[in-house]
């Protein structure tokens, strides 16, 4: 039955903070509704100051709505239940310098009431999960920006939530770090985790949602599934690997005879910096570690 | 069907409360507070060499040592829970919204009442630690002492040849100047002050912008607790007769109210000079020290669970 529930359901959120100099309240959120159902994931996109972070912490009831309404499976979001079934990864987090990264968990683990062994399991796992294990005895203060994520990461995940709200979960890190996020973005789908994510880098949101919706000034201007959003209806796209110059020579003959098909564009595609980037550095570490 | 899965178990406010409260008291251990007690240990000794006895007339040599002992250790500790009560305080809430450590801890199923509760608790968890540890030193050196000006002036009262019970009354008044159990409850009298005050910072730093804000105003108002009574007798005795009395009245019922009159610790003193303090003053103290604890932690609570992030 609780399978039939959204995991998210905003209903014509409106937020107003008020401010000192003005007398009109700034709207930080206008009549955002988004619903997201168990295995999603989904994707809020926006420039900076869009609404992003506040929709996500009225879900999560750090800010009161000033009209309008948010649950998470069903339990209202102002009332501390509903957080039995979420985790949460706020943008840039610090943790408490002076814990470890283990301790670190073990002390969120306590407040969802995980205790002794199945304590110590959880920790164990998650740390590996997120590739902590070395580093799980160290002090917080001295992690990087992209362990701090994972160890983030780790600590929404402590009492298996069955939804994850990531805000900005790659802000600041590098593109390996980034791409070790995404990584367990992925895991947590195969999971049936359902990820309620929001950033402004598109390319990212692109290749882990399923669902998208774009905030701009507060206002929710489009949402969907991802293929109908970005697909261009009236387009095709034939990638091929070893193609003769007289096959392609061909299937470009072949379109000119259809008539009613025509050809746009054709020549080799460009992988990403990104993926530039990663293959190198990959590169890199594999020739050291077999130097060694 | 269960929406929880098996390994964990809805946790009971107290392991909650208690979870946090052990957490605030790690991170201040961990923040080396406990380095102050190598300076009490160093004020203690110092104390030893004041009022010295060649100074004194024969019937009260080294007796004014140990009131110097007493009156060093129970000032230091006074300093200590004080500073320590309203610093640590002001510093964990705003610390943990800058560094958006709340926001992890409030995502979990946490009450804000228990996260307020726990880190007031992990506050009070170090001072009574480091209150205890301080004890058990003054009362060693004390009890050393007392043993040593004892057997120094029976010795010279025995040799000024002083009937028996004239010597026993000298012993005993030598004793109440040692370790008693007055003495103990003089130090726990600290322990009730710095739980009124550090409740108090807590308030404070629901509404507070900054954590010197916070700071300045709980001094302030501990200052304002040590005469804010006799403010108020003087402002009664003028307003005597006045047909406005009743108001006065309760505009003074609620500045008490708001603001603790720390005159009534003033017994600590008179523990120092040797006295007894009755059970009941000190169930008395008890009494308003939890009144003001659970009063500001109330307060607190109602203006903190109103607080957006």
């Amino acid at each position: 039955m609780t399978d039939s529930l959204p995991a998210v359901e905003i209903r014509n959120l409106v937020k107003d903070f008020k401010t000192s100099f003005k007398r009109q309240p700034l709207r930080a959120v206008d009549d955002v509704s988004i619903r997201i159902m168990p295995g999603e994931v989904y994707g809020l996109i926006g420039p900076n100051g869009s609404g992003k972070s506040t929709t996500m912490k009225a879900l999560l009831g750090l800010v009161a709505p000033t009209s309008g309404q948010c649950s998470i499976f069903g339990k209202d979001s102002m009332k501390v239940d509903s957080r039995n079934e979420v985790g949460f990864l706020p943008e840039n987090p610090y943790f408490y310098k002076h814990l470890s990264g283990e301790e670190t968990l073990k002390f969120y683990g306590k407040l969802c009431g995980i205790k002794g062994k199945a304590l110590n399991e959880r920790v164990a796992e998650l740390l590996a999960l997120v590739d902590l294990k070395e580093a799980s005895h160290r002090r917080i203060g001295g992690y990087s920006k992209g362990m701090l994520q994972r160890i983030g990461l780790a600590q929404a995940l402590i009492q298996e939530p069955r939804l994850v709200i990531l805000d900005e979960p790659t802000a600041g890190v590098d593109p390996i770090g980034s791409w070790e996020i995404r990584d367990l973005i992925f895991k947590l789908r195969a999971r049936g985790i359902t990820v309620f994510l929001c950033s402004h880098l598109l390319e990212q949101v692109q290749e882990v949602c399923d669902h998208v919706g774009i905030i701009f000034r507060g206002k929710m201007v489009k949402e969907g599934k991802l293929e109908d959003l970005i697909a261009i209806e009236d387009q095709t796209e034939l990638i091929m690997r070893n193609a003769s110059p007289e096959l392609v020579a061909n299937i470009e003959r072949m379109i000119i005879e259809d008539g009613q098909a025509q050809l746009v564009r054709s020549g080799r595609p460009r992988t990403t910096l990104e993926r530039l980037f990663l293959r190198e550095t990959q590169k890199q570490e594999t020739s050291k570690s077999q130097s060694k | 069907m269960n929406p929880l899965p098996i390994l964990r178990s809805i946790p009971s406010h107290a392991s909650r409360v208690s979870v946090i409260a052990l957490h605030a008291f790690t991170q201040l251990v961990r923040m080396k507070v406990f380095y102050f007690l190598g300076f009490f240990a160093v004020i203690l000794i110092a104390s030893n060499f004041f009022n010295l006895p060649q100074h004194e007339g024969p019937e009260s040599a080294g007796v004014n040592i140990l009131r110097s002992i007493k009156s060093w250790s129970l000032g230091a500790m006074t300093l200590f829970s004080v500073v320590l009560s309203i610093v640590a305080t002001a510093l964990l809430l705003p610390k943990d919204v800058e560094d958006r450590t709340l926001y992890t801890i409030l995502a979990k199923p946490v009450p804000r009442l228990d996260y307020l509760a726990g880190k007031l608790i992990g506050v009070l968890l170090l001072i009574f630690v480091s209150l205890a540890l301080m004890d058990i030193l003054m009362t060693v050196i004390l009890h050393l002492r007392t043993n040593m000006v004892l057997a120094d002036q029976v010795a010279a009262a025995e040799a000024r040849g002083w009937p028996a019970g004239d010597i026993q009354i000298l012993k005993s008044d030598i004793l109440a100047q040692g370790p008693t159990a007055s003495l103990q409850g003089a130090v726990f009298s600290v322990f009730l002050r710095s739980t009124i005050i550090a409740s108090l910072a807590l308030l404070i730093s629901t509404f507070s912008s900054s954590t010197l804000f916070t700071t300045i105003i709980s001094f302030l108002i501990y200052f304002i607790g040590h005469f804010q009574a006799d403010a108020r007798a003087a402002y009664f005795s003028q307003e005597a007769g006045t047909s406005d009395g009743w108001f006065t009245k309760m505009i003074s019922l609620l500045v008490a109210l708001i603001l603790p009159d720390f005159q009534i610790f003033n017994v600590i003193d008179a523990v120092i000079e040797g006295q007894v303090m009755p059970v009941l003053i000190l169930g008395k103290l008890t009494l308003i020290g939890l009144f003001y604890a659970v009063f500001y932690v109330i307060a607190s609570w109602f203006i903190f669970a109103k607080k957006e992030f």
